[in-house]
């Protein structure tokens, strides 16, 4: 068995939505069937005995070791506490080679999962030794270690349950929810709005109990002091007992509580100076208390314990903490609601502060305190008191956190009870604390967990918003740019600024902000990344979506301009126009249940998308008596079709129609495939609720030239001639273009054509097959990219296609695409016709723009 | 007491507005004794000392109006109280805490004068005029005196205590447009506007300044990650661990790259176009020094430039300037640095010299610069052979006029993609007048918290006023930040209707604040029963974020002791003229000098806001010509004929009649109230409140725009706290 090309599939893909590992696997015969009682399968099976039944890919069909790989990859996940359930083994058309998909939760734990499986089945093979428990370790290690915490997990699940897109921004808790202009971001209980200020402000405890006090909230009195014995005389002022802190602390470190008399005193302020200036504050009795604070709301509130044993007059205090510690519940991470308490250095001086040593055994019912501070983890315990607050304490606990300005705030209580007003009972807030922990309020030692993680998604989202933006998705085999372009052309016109990635660049608002083939994953991630776009179109091509997925879970429109005879076949095992076609329709199963499809019914392969698609669909086709359509329109759907020299869209009852003559870009209707682009463009555009009026001002000022839409179709006007530029590079794109053409009134007919390498002898014999019919004068020419063909092999090709061709009477051969075009220019006259088939798009458009110009001189 | 002395009795902080002025001061009661026999000129040599010592004394324009007002009085002979004011002042601005205004005036007793000096700072201002009184002795007893050092003193207290003058710039800007400021710690944590209404600010951080934002920022790999994706030109660069890796990176990259840290501060630990291994090595350990982590990145070519984005703009420009020397074969680098770069005027060591001096042993980067160009600090350079010293000095230039409206719209975007309200963009370009795409120039860092002295005192060009921009920022045109704030004086009967007032605007929803003799209120929850109109209790009210109206209750001793607790008020109420007695403490004087300082109550009226007046007390009724805005008049009487002469001018005036509560404007009258109702009945029988506390507040709500219906069902009402 053989892993190569390992793929991280980071968005919905051909295999699911879920994110997942993809490898290809080649076994050698001997490892195409396992049966259940082969000794490879044994021994896998002793080695990791929960791996669940491993099948082959269809009933009946023995499995491979490619399954079991499969199998063990999953399970190994599983068993590490990862949430995953998806795993899929597909045989290629070669024989022995698989291709092997694993759902992943975190890429880091799917990639050594895979790793790890792949040594487990190897060592099942050869018969020899496997330490799954230290693997399942490792996994599980590695899981803790790169998925989010639980105060960012916590908001990240509540993001994901409502919808709301989510996105890691680095390995940290720095993560992005919602799309361009509705993005916002958290960093662990941290959001955007949270203000640096007052995050200062809640570092100062003295300048936050100023301001507290400004704001009528109850505060301990106290100061900060530069002296012992300074620090004792404000303890004097304020009234023992007193805390003795330092001033800038975090996590409790430092703090000495309940101070009464001048030793103690001091001790406490050696601790606390180690920290920095030291703060005495008057004491305040009764139990620390949490309380959560999002936007103007309290969301959570507990009491927090410091860890603690209770004697029981025979165990010393070091077996009463074993005993503690032996509670399940007690991990030793950050995960579980109770952490085993630390029995360290200062842990002992704590016991010494009671007079009591590790050894001795405290009275029954002595309550031995292990720690000063409460945190859980370090051992204490929070009980959740939501339930109890009194609405005046709530509202002193909501003053404190509008008066430093938190909007998500932990405010630390002390008082007897939160059951009563805090002023009652001498209570009073004692800290502020910005990026408070949110794990005693989602899953408390005791009580009721409370649903943190939706509070702050509601802060960030009011009223149920979900940060999204409208995300339209065009794939198809020709006339994806131009529809990209058209639709965010159309998208401008309801004033939004549209975000567009096409096969030339990444645009936004107007500007482009990358060049070259951005039809990918990650130039879509990119617009999606950008604060000022407030829609996005994304050419779809089928290289980044089989290499990663799509870069969205969910798009509101996906546009299908047509399958054809499909292009680039036989790559990447897509060898049928089938295989194309699922690969294609993965952009219509992941439209929102409120979105739209919006599919060519005179193309056989997009209509028969129409039933996976989870929202509406809106079909498209030139002819309004096509079946597919008007069965559709006959049921009160969507459509959009010509009729009468119009484009109608229509609704049931509601029609709309825009005359093609104000629409340039089909030269009144004659350019078929550009009256199909502008369909498809007008469907989306209805879909997202552009009006109508601004859909029919878009389609009029839509201008198909180098500017708007380099490569395809710019009609030029050369010495009397016309000259057409495009890109069309298969069977289909040029059908299209020789019914548009033929369509132009012309004396001669040219074409200049060269074939792409990288296509089956088959497609480039039918391009030149179609011209033959079309054209009277054939100029073939090759470039130096030949994309893996011996030199000449493709004019060869090209030549056998013009064999018994009925109208081509010329036929040339030349060395490069300047020649080319060149060679076509002096030989076209008034009056004649010649279509350029461009290959290196800028420079060709610029030579020919050049050279038209010269002529107008 | 027959010596020449100056004594000091008190020293009291004004620290609202008082009846000097509206602006705080500092007030000195002194003593000068014997001095009283002595004005100025009667002094052997003291003038002539006096001025010498203190040259800018010329620049007092005193009460003759013109340059030199001060010195003709001197000349002319004026007392020791008179000159300690000057003497003060000039001490103040010489340590650079500009204050103008300052007063001197006899107390009453023989001898005894209260001297007042504006104060931005109240230690400063203490130890101003104490320094004052030394100078003064010692130049009437023709004893020495070190000027340079006292003031030299004095300027270290400013520079330490007031706040700085990036945030200065902030809060001036805001006080130009009305924009009331408090300052909530001894830094520069600043609030603008009052209470709901306010805005914050610390240095050139705003209180929308996110933390997050912050954070990103810091990390200068995650920034160029973000400024990336969305299309900012940025420079490749990698992280590195080791000078091997980064010798490797580099090769990567392309050289030349240039070599800091990821996490550093300012241009310390930064190396810049390197291409020989020995020095991109060399490099790393310098930036490892600096940082925690070490990044390679590509060298733009081109010059180092920080823009200031404030919101959705550009608001300043300044490019970095390079220091170079010219070889003359004699000298070497370190003594041409010291003729050529060091000598220039604007270069010195402390914090107020536009360009810092360059020290060699300082500066490791101009020494790897150096050893780019095949030379040592101890090198003879050539005749006329240029030395490139250093690059990543100051951003002195400004050059905002000429920022490209394409870089501009760059730098916008990378502070918005980094979360930054304010932001200090570094870019590198060869020429900012041009796009940055056509000449390869790039975004090199976005910074939180920007220094603005850069722009406010170029060391070239123009001052931009990037605390206006700021402020604008903070506050949309014809927002000033303030909240109602009504303010009430009078004769000890001011209390009621403060209550009744504060009582009025929670029925109109709003937080109120209330601070009166009965103690501190907020949302008519009682915080303390004592103290509420001191000063610095009665100021948590305007500081609290929750409060959306604020009525303050004083009375005339703490006019006099303390000054008010806001700067200006929508309403300002006078009931009474108080009597000076009982003020002996505070050398008020006698009863005609009241009105005097009771008319800073309505000094303090806004040019929008509306004075309310007791037409039925002369005294009290003459402060309407000191109100910027307009007027209310009130009496019993309808009859009283200043409500009838207001009225004929088209004022508004209150009475009431039979028994009816009238509000009364043109030919419209509103009958708001009447005794005869139970519930108000009720209230006037049992005392807690007099019509005339009715009229008063009816008055002020006028003034706020409160209907008569809830000035109705909030008298009857009154007393009946039921909600929060």
């Amino acid at each position: 068995m053989e892993v190569s090309r390992i793929r991280a599939l980071r968005g919905p893909n051909l295999w699911s939505r879920h994110t997942a590992i993809e490898a290809i696997v080649t076994c050698p015969e001997a490892e195409r069937s396992l049966s259940a009682n082969h000794p490879i399968e044994q021994r896998l099976r002793r080695i990791f005995p929960e791996v669940g039944p491993i099948e082959g890919s269809r009933s009946g069909q023995a499995p491979s070791m490619a399954h079991a790989l499969e199998k063990v990859t999953l399970a190994l996940q599983a068993q590490a506490g990862c949430p995953v359930t998806f795993s899929r083994t597909t045989a290629t058309e070669e024989a022995g080679v698989y291709q092997v998909v694993v759902q992943y939760s975190e890429e880091a734990v799917g990639r050594l999962a895979l790793e790890l499986a792949e040594k487990l089945c190897q060592a099942a093979m050869k018969g020899h030794g496997f330490d799954l428990e230290s693997a399942l370790a490792q996994l599980h290690e590695l899981d803790e270690d790169v998925r989010l915490g639980p105060s960012t997990g916590s908001i990240v699940d509540a993001a994901v349950a409502r919808g709301v897109p989510f996105r890691r921004l680095t390995d940290g808790s720095l993560a992005q929810f919602g799309w361009g202009s509705q993005q916002r971001r958290i960093q662990a209980a941290e959001i955007d709005s949270t203000s640096a200020i007052a995050e200062s402000i809640a570092q100062d405890k003295d300048l936050t109990k100023q301001l507290l006090h400004a704001a009528g909230v109850p505060v301990p009195l106290g100061r900060p002091a530069q002296t012992p014995d300074e620090a004792w005389a404000i303890a004097l002022e304020v009234g023992l007992p007193v805390v003795v802190k330092p001033q800038d602390g975090n996590q409790g470190k430092g703090v000495t509580v309940n101070i009464t008399e001048r030793t103690a005193f001091d001790n406490a302020y050696a601790t606390a100076v180690r920290y920095g200036t030291v703060m005495v504050e008057k004491f305040l009795p009764g139990h620390d208390y949490r309380l959560l604070v999002v936007g103007n709301k309290l969301i959570a509130a507990a009491r927090r314990e410091p860890p603690l044993v209770v004697g029981d007059g025979k165990h010393t205090v070091r077996q009463l903490v074993d005993l503690v510690n032996a509670d399940p519940r007690r991990g030793t991470g950050h995960s579980t609601s109770l952490t085993k308490i630390r029995f360290d250095d200062i842990a002992i001086g704590r016991l010494h502060a009671q007079d009591l040593e590790p050894e001795s055994v405290p009275e029954k019912g002595r309550r031995v305190i292990l720690r000063n501070n409460a945190n859980l983890s370090t051992g204490g315990s929070a009980t959740d008191v939501t339930d109890d607050v009194h609405p005046e304490v709530a509202a002193r606990v909501i003053e404190a956190a509008q008066m430093v300005g938190l909007d998500i705030c932990g405010v630390d209580v002390v008082c007897e009870s939160v059951l009563r007003p805090l002023e009652e009972q001498n209570g009073g807030i004692v800290e502020v604390n910005a990026a408070p922990g949110l794990r005693m309020h989602i899953s408390p030692s005791y009580g009721k967990g409370r649903d943190v993680g939706n509070a702050v998604i509601d802060q960030m989202f009011p009223n149920g918003a979900t940060g999204r933006i409208p995300v339209i998705a065009v794939t198809g085999t020709n006339g994806k740019t131009t529809t990209v372009r058209l639709t965010a052309h159309l998208l401008k016109a309801k004033g939004l600024r549209v975000g567009m990635t096409n096969t030339d660049g990444v645009y936004v608002n107007g500007r482009q902000t990358d060049s070259g083939d951005c039809s990918g994953p990650r130039s879509a991630r990119n617009v999606l990344m950008h604060p000022d776009v407030d829609a996005a179109v994304f050419e779809t091509a089928r290289g980044g979506l089989l290499r990663e997925g799509l870069a969205f879970d969910r798009c509101n429109v996906a546009i299908v301009t047509n399958m054809g005879g499909g292009d680039h076949l036989g790559l990447n095992y897509i060898t049928t126009l089938e295989d194309l076609s699922v690969l294609k329709r993965v952009i219509v199963l992941n439209v929102e249940q409120s979105g739209m499809a919006v599919l060519n019914a005179a193309d056989p392969a997009v209509a028969s998308m129409a039933p996976h698609c989870p929202g509406d669909v809106t079909f498209f086709a030139l002819d309004a008596n096509q079946p597919v359509l008007a069965t559709h329109r006959a049921q009160g759907k969507r459509v959009v079709f010509t009729e009468d020299g119009h484009i109608v869209a229509q609704k049931g009852k509601q029609v709309l129609r825009i005359p093609l003559a104000q629409v340039p870009l089909t030269r009144q209707g004659q350019i078929g495939f550009q009256t199909e682009n502008v369909m498809a463009a007008i469907g989306a555009a209805w879909a997202v609720g552009v009006p109508w009026d601004a859909i029919a001002q878009g389609v009029a000022t839509f201008i198909s030239d180098i500017q708007g839409v380099p490569g395809r179709f710019n009609v030029f006007d050369y010495r009397g001639a016309t000259l057409i530029a495009d890109y069309g590079h298969n069977p289909d794109a040029i059908q299209a273009l020789v019914q548009a053409v033929d369509n132009m009134p012309a004396k001669k007919r040219m074409v200049v054509i060269s074939g792409a390498g990288d296509r089956r002898d088959q497609d480039i014999r039918d391009q030149t097959k179609i011209l033959g019919q079309a054209f009277d004068e054939v100029l073939l020419y090759q470039d130096a990219c030949q994309r893996g063909r011996e030199d000449g092999e493709v004019i060869a090709l090209l030549r056998e296609g013009l064999q018994g061709a009925a109208r081509t009477t010329y036929v040339q051969d030349i060395q490069g695409e300047f020649n080319a075009i060149d060679t076509a220019l002096s030989r076209l006259s008034a009056g004649d016709l010649c279509l350029i088939l461009i290959d290196q798009v800028e420079e060709a458009l610029a030579y020919i723009t050049e050279k038209v110009k010269a002529s107008g001189v | 007491m027959n010596a020449k002395n100056i004594q000091f009795l008190r020293m009291t902080h004004l620290r609202g507005p008082n009846i000097w002025t509206y602006r705080p001061v500092m007030e000195a009661l002194i003593d000068i004794g014997a001095l009283e026999d002595f004005p100025s000129n009667t002094l052997p040599g003291f003038n002539q000392r006096l001025t010498a010592w203190l040259p800018g004394l010329i620049e007092h324009r005193c009460s003759v109006g013109e340059r030199g007002g001060f010195l003709q009085r001197l000349e002319e002979g004026t007392w020791a109280g008179h000159v300690l004011e000057h003497v003060a002042l000039e001490l103040q601005t010489q340590a650079g805490m500009q204050t103008g205004f300052g007063k001197a005036r006899e107390a009453g007793p023989r001898g005894i004068y209260k001297v007042v000096i504006r104060t931005r700072h109240e230690a400063v201002s203490r130890s101003a005029l104490e320094t004052a009184r030394d100078l003064i002795l010692a130049a009437i007893e023709d004893r020495p005196f070190d000027v340079k050092a006292e003031i030299n003193r004095l300027k270290q207290m400013v520079d330490s205590l007031c706040i700085g003058p990036s945030t200065a710039s902030i809060v001036d800007a805001a006080s130009e447009r009305s924009i009331p400021a408090i300052r909530l710690n001894d830094g520069n944590l600043v609030q603008l506007g009052h209470g709901a209404q306010q805005r914050r600010i610390w240095t050139a951080e705003t209180d929308r300044t996110s933390a997050i934002a912050e954070g990103i920022s810091k990390d200068k790999d995650l920034t160029k990650q973000l400024l990336s994706m969305c299309g900012v030109p940025v420079p490749q660069g990698q992280i590195v661990d080791s000078p091997a890796a980064a010798w490797e990176a580099a090769q990567d990259i392309g050289l030349p790259v240039c070599v800091k840290p990821t996490d550093g501060n300012h241009a310390r630990g930064v190396s810049l176009e390197l291409s020989k291994q020995e020095d991109i090595e060399a490099a790393y350990d310098i930036a490892l020094a600096e940082g925690s982590e070490v990044i390679v990145e590509s060298f733009i070519l081109g010059e180092e430039h920080r823009l200031l984005v404030v919101g959705d703009h550009v608001a300043a420009a300044n490019k970095g300037e390079t220091a170079s020397v010219v070889g003359d074969g004699v000298h070497t680098v370190s003594e041409l640095i010291e003729l050529q770069i060091n000598s220039d005027p604007r270069r010195g060591e402390e914090e107020d010299f536009p360009l810092d001096t360059i020290r060699l042993d300082e500066h490791t980067t101009s020494v790897l610069e150096l050893k780019r160009q095949g030379l040592t600090a101890e090198s003879v350079p050539e005749a006329g052979r240029s030395v490139l010293i250093m690059r990543t000095g100051n951003m002195a230039l400004d050059v905002t006029d000429e920022v490209h409206p394409d870089v501009a719209a760059q730098a916008v975007l990378a502070a918005r993609v980094v979360g930054l309200d304010i932001a200090g963009v570094d870019l590198v370009a060869q020429d900012i007048s041009q796009p940055l795409a056509a000449q390869g120039g790039a975004i090199v860092e976005v910074n939180a918290g920007p220094g603005l002295l850069m722009h406010l005192k170029p060391a070239v060009g123009q001052p931009r006023p990037v605390g206006q921009a700021i402020a604008n920022h903070l506050f949309k045109p014809a927002d000033t930040g303030r909240i109602p704030v009504v303010g009430l004086i009078g004769d000890g009967d001011t209390t009621r209707p403060a209550t009744l007032v504060s009582w009025l605007l929670h029925l109109k929803g709003l937080y109120t604040g209330l601070a009166c003799a009965d103690g501190l209120f907020m949302n008519q929850r009682r915080l303390q029963s004592h103290g509420g109109m001191d000063w610095e209790n009665a100021q948590r009210l305007l500081i609290n974020r929750s409060v959306q109206a604020a009525v303050f209750e004083s009375d005339a001793r703490h006019l006099l002791a303390e000054g008010l607790p806001y700067d200006r008020c929508q309403v300002g109420v006078v009931t009474r003229m108080p009597k000076a007695q009982g003020l002996d403490d505070l050398y008020a004087g006698s009863d005609e000098k009241m009105p005097g300082y009771v008319r800073t109550q309505i000094d303090v009226i806004l040019s929008h806001g509306t004075a309310v007046l007791n037409a039925a007390d002369d005294q009290v009724a003459d402060l309407a010509r000191h109100c910027d805005g307009s007027v209310i008049f009130y009496a019993d009487d309808e009859k009283n004929p200043r409500l009838v002469a207001h009225l004929a001018e088209g004022g508004r005036v209150a009475f009431w009649r039979d028994g009816q509560l009238v509000l009364s404007e043109g030919s419209r009258e509103s009958l708001v109230l009447s005794n005869k109702r139970p519930a108000v009945s009720r209230l006037l029988q049992d005392g807690r409140l007099g019509t005339d506390d009715m009229l008063i507040a009816a008055c002020v709500a006028w003034a706020l725009d409160i209907s008569t219906d809830l000035i109705r069902a909030g008298v009857k009402s009154f007393g009946q706290h039921t909600s929060h």
